[in-house]
């Protein structure tokens, strides 16, 4: 029992960095621009798909794939902004509810295009050090998991320095807290919102192919990790990089220890009345003062 | 230094602002009074870049800023305060005067913007609360870092909207002595909306009244205040103090 116990909460919070990574950016646009990216997900299964097959078809690691990953994805984010968001903003009389349905529809498409690409079979991700494991004394941990753990909290630790200690992530902070104040303190807010939307669909391809290591993954996978964003965000407070950190990290625990006990059909169960729970007694999240 | 020129602003089918024309001389302190809804902060917003005029044109120096984004007339030299202030709450003091120094006047972060920045937050009495978050500031703690905050982009054009709002009569003073102040060091040109009409009697030179859009009278505020429309404005909106 006590092995186990150790055992889940080891592998569970590996998880936990990978759907902190995978939320992240998500929490992000939401905080600095009011919109909800709906289908943040569904870039996440996008980039998943690609590692997926650049390791099969090329014999690439899905990993190394990445330097190819996020500065497409960084264009993307700044494509889908300025295509579809800011012509929303511009007309919609509630953006946030707009650009939600907006969002949503974009991830459809995406999961429908997907289908009739790559058909809707489930993938499994195989690298070369798919199924090893490190041992450290009984405890194991799979190579996949710690490669992905190292992926996620690097990306946090980047992400964090770029918010909180760089000339442009003081931009962002600013425009986050206050819109008007940042234009009239001559912040350019169409850049800030730019590279925003850049950045966060960047983490969400970082985030997929993290996702891809430990989970398999078909095409309407992303409502699956959508809810994942949603816990982490909700839980971690709206905007905040270490908020998204340290909820991931504890939905994961969550979800290994619970697994120890219950079923695991019923986790997911455990997490919503947890979220509940959130919701009532913190309704801004647990970092927010 | 500003001119305006039949600047005409519509929202659906009202008429916010009609064809109204102003000239602001550098050096300058001028108020813009109106009763409520008279187009007064409309006026800001145009001014500032917040809304695009229908009509008219707005002139800064000869440059013709008609529609140019916020940030774009905020770094041209116009600084703006908010009747609701517009902080960033979770920054300290000398952070939020330092977004402006950094991103309006273009300085690259390190010693000397956080010098700038120290600088400004003296001139308003702040200097000594410049780590402090600015959620833990009083309403006129704000409102004094508000007018930082605007200096903070150098502008040579500065517009006050209702810093006095929400103000108890010992803080009005001081509010007043603090703008005096400032306009002394800076050399600041000066445009005031407000509502306390005693205060504009003792710092404008001159004032522009707005009603329902349109400029109804401009002179001296001796000669303005006693003016038969604008009295008639005032009249039925009880806000003559």
């Amino acid at each position: 029992m006590l092995y186990e116990l150790v055992q889940s909460t080891v592998s569970g919070l590996l998880i936990g960095a990978a759907f902190a990574v995978l939320s992240v950016g998500f929490s992000l646009t939401w905080g600095v621009t009011q919109v909800l990216n709906i289908a943040h997900a569904a870039f996440a299964l996008l980039a998943a798909y690609l590692g997926y097959f650049a390791s099969s078809y090329f014999q690439v690691d899905p990993v190394l794939v990445l330097v190819v990953i996020v500065p497409l994805f960084f264009v993307l984010g700044v494509g889908i902004h300025q295509v579809l968001i800011k012509i929303t903003a511009q007309r919609a009389h509630d953006l946030a509810l707009s650009s939600m349905i907006l969002t949503f529809g974009l991830a459809v498409v995406m999961e429908n295009v997907m289908q009739v690409l790559w058909t809707p079979d489930p993938r499994v991700l195989k690298t070369s050090y798919t199924g090893k494991a490190i041992f450290v004394g009984p405890i194991a941990i799979a190579t996949t998991h710690l490669i992905s753990f190292v992926l996620a909290m690097l990306t946090i630790a980047l992400l964090y320095v770029f918010v909180h200690h760089t000339l442009t992530g003081k931009a962002v902070r600013a425009v986050w807290q206050n819109p008007t104040g940042a234009a009239l303190s001559g912040v350019n807010m169409g850049r800030v919102t730019n590279i925003t939307y850049g950045i966060a669909v960047a983490t969400a391809g970082i985030g997929g192919v993290v996702m891809s290591l430990i989970y398999t993954f078909d095409p309407s996978t992303d409502m699956v990790w959508l809810v994942y964003i949603f816990l982490v965000v909700i839980l971690g407070g709206v905007g905040s990089v270490l908020g998204a950190l340290l909820a991931g990290l504890i939905i994961g625990l969550t979800v290994g220890i619970s697994g120890v006990f219950i079923p695991l059909v019923w986790v997911n169960l455990v997490l919503f009345l947890a979220l509940i729970l959130l919701l009532l007694l913190r309704p801004s999240g647990l970092l927010q003062r | 230094m500003l001119r305006g020129q039949q600047v005409t602003k519509r929202f659906g089918g009202l008429t916010a602002l009609n064809r109204v024309d102003f000239a602001i001389e550098p050096g300058q302190i001028v108020g813009l009074i109106g009763p409520n809804g008279s187009g007064k902060t409309t006026l800001f917003n145009v001014i500032t870049g917040f809304y695009r005029p229908e009509e008219g044109r707005i002139l800064f120096d000869g440059h013709d800023i008609t529609g140019a984004r916020p940030h774009i007339v905020a770094r041209m030299g116009i600084g703006r305060t908010f009747q609701i202030v517009q902080p960033f709450q979770n920054m300290t003091a000398l952070e939020n005067v330092e977004i402006g120094v950094l991103y309006g006047q273009g300085l690259s972060h390190g010693s000397e913007s956080q010098a700038r920045a120290q600088e400004l937050l003296d001139l308003v009495g702040l200097g000594h609360q410049r780590h402090t978050p600015v959620r833990n500031f009083t309403l006129a703690e704000k409102k004094r870092l508000e007018i930082a905050r605007a200096l903070s982009v150098r502008p040579r054009l500065l517009l006050l909207d209702e810093v006095f709002a929400g103000l108890n009569p010992g803080e009005v003073k001081q509010a007043i002595e603090l703008i005096f102040h400032i306009r002394r060091e800076l050399g600041l040109t000066l445009l005031i909306v407000e509502h306390v009409l005693g205060a504009l009697r003792d710092t404008c030179e001159r004032v522009i009244v707005l009603n329902y859009g349109q400029k109804i009278a401009e002179g001296p505020p001796e000669e303005v205040f006693n003016h038969p429309e604008v009295i008639a404005a005032y009249l039925g909106s009880n806000e003559t103090h």
